[in-house]
């Protein structure tokens, strides 16, 4: 953990207790910090703007209810990405959807203000993300994406560590397969070599 | 061969090391060496660039726009709703409507059945017995009447309508019938019936052991 997210635990602890206390200021305040990279997050989940909306909401609700039961075991970061991950898991359930598996449905709803080298990005991306699972593309954003550890993805994901890892060396396979190459490196060419 | 080992075991180290040299999380000496070795390896050098191309890309803000202010006026709003205190709603969920609609009609029925075993329970008794139900308890100033063998039905009833009684139980094993007089007092209707020579008993029920 380096300083700055050293930093930002320190806060979002404060953040926590005055919510414990009844603090709605400081639930705004971490609501704001966090619902960005938690609708990503979600977004290799589900690609409905609604349906994260509400993943979001459900797990700032948990966290409001739960927020004096933190004990400070894991960063606060790795607490509230669990949180939203099991809530995403159960509205899918319940929804009786699937996690979504075509990325390629996204092209398009990108916003307009998009520079092209971003949609170039996001198009690359979505070429990989397609072909993996739901768990491994959420242990990929987690990893590359949040930059949480082996032991952090674990705890999220309440998997073992073990089966994390053996999530992100298929989903890394998988990506130097089937993810365009950077200058114009055929993929056949790269399946030799691999 | 050995150059070859070597060089795969160091592909492999390189690429177990790679994310977390991204993450700037590896160890300082891990991250020395894999920056060496992409230095000699083109295959994993490249792969080293596309790693680090993930990471840009998964690092770009969500295209699924959600509106955050829009999302937390809701989250705000739902905290204040008495409703919500025991579990989140979905509002959002179709296959949540359907289960709740299911829900709600068994509940219904369930209300149903119970008016109607309450109601079932509370209507009156019925205006008929059956033989295997216990005798009723005869009304006050019944009259046990028990008339002879010899007795025509013709005369029984023409005494009984004389008198005024009306049968409301029997005959019992010992032929005895339960009468009640509809008008006059039961001490007359008493004294009538022991003076008929047709009438072998009769006595108040109540006076009965």
């Amino acid at each position: 953990m380096n300083e700055s997210s050293s930093d930002v635990d320190t806060r979002d602890r404060m953040l926590l207790q005055r919510m414990a206390a009844g603090d709605r200021a400081a639930l705004e305040t971490l609501y704001r910090a966090y619902q960005g990279g938690l609708s990503r997050f979600l977004s290799r989940l589900t690609r409905r703007a609604d349906l994260i909306e509400e993943i979001v909401n459900d797990c700032f609700w948990i966290a409001w209810r739960k927020a004096d039961s933190f004990h400070g075991d894991s960063r606060v970061s790795t607490w509230i990405m669990g949180i939203a991950y099991r809530c995403g898991l159960k509205a899918l359930r319940q929804r009786g959807d699937e996690p979504v598996d075509d990325y390629a449905l996204r092209e398009g709803h990108g916003p307009s203000h998009d520079p092209d080298e971003d949609r170039e990005l996001r198009d690359w991306l979505g070429e990989g993300l397609k072909h993996l699972s739901a768990d491994q593309r959420v242990v990929v954003e987690l990893v590359y994406g949040v930059g949480n550890s082996l032991e952090e993805v674990a705890a999220i994901m309440q998997a073992p560590v073990g089966t994390v890892k053996a999530r992100l060396f298929h989903a890394r396979i998988k990506l130097r397969n089937v993810l365009p190459a950077l200058a114009g490196d055929a993929p056949a060419q790269r399946e030799n070599r691999s | 061969m050995t150059t070859q080992m070597n060089s795969g075991q160091d592909c492999a180290r390189a690429w177990e090391i790679m994310p977390w040299a991204l993450q700037a999380t590896a160890a300082p000496g891990q991250r020395e060496w894999l920056m060496h070795h992409l230095a000699q390896c083109e295959a994993c050098s490249a792969e080293f660039a596309q790693q680090s191309r993930l990471r840009c890309a998964l690092s770009l803000p969500t295209d699924v726009p959600v509106d955050a202010e829009r999302g937390l006026k809701h989250l705000l709003e739902r905290l204040d709703s008495p409703e919500t205190e025991a579990t989140p709603i979905r509002r959002w969920s179709s296959g949540n409507r359907l289960t709740r609609a299911l829900a709600a009609a068994v509940v219904l029925q369930a209300i149903g059945i119970g008016a109607l075993g309450v109601r079932l329970w509370s209507d009156q008794a019925p205006h008929y017995r059956t033989l295997s139900q216990p005798a009723l308890l005869e009304p006050a100033g019944a009259l046990r009447v028990v008339p002879a063998n010899g007795m025509k039905l013709a005369d029984w009833n023409r005494l009984l309508h004389d008198l005024g009684l009306r049968v409301v139980d029997g005959p019992n094993d010992a032929g005895a019938y339960a009468v009640v007089p509809a008008g006059s007092s039961s001490a007359s209707a008493l004294r009538k019936l022991r003076a008929d020579r047709d009438i072998r008993l009769a006595e108040p029920v109540d006076n009965t052991p």
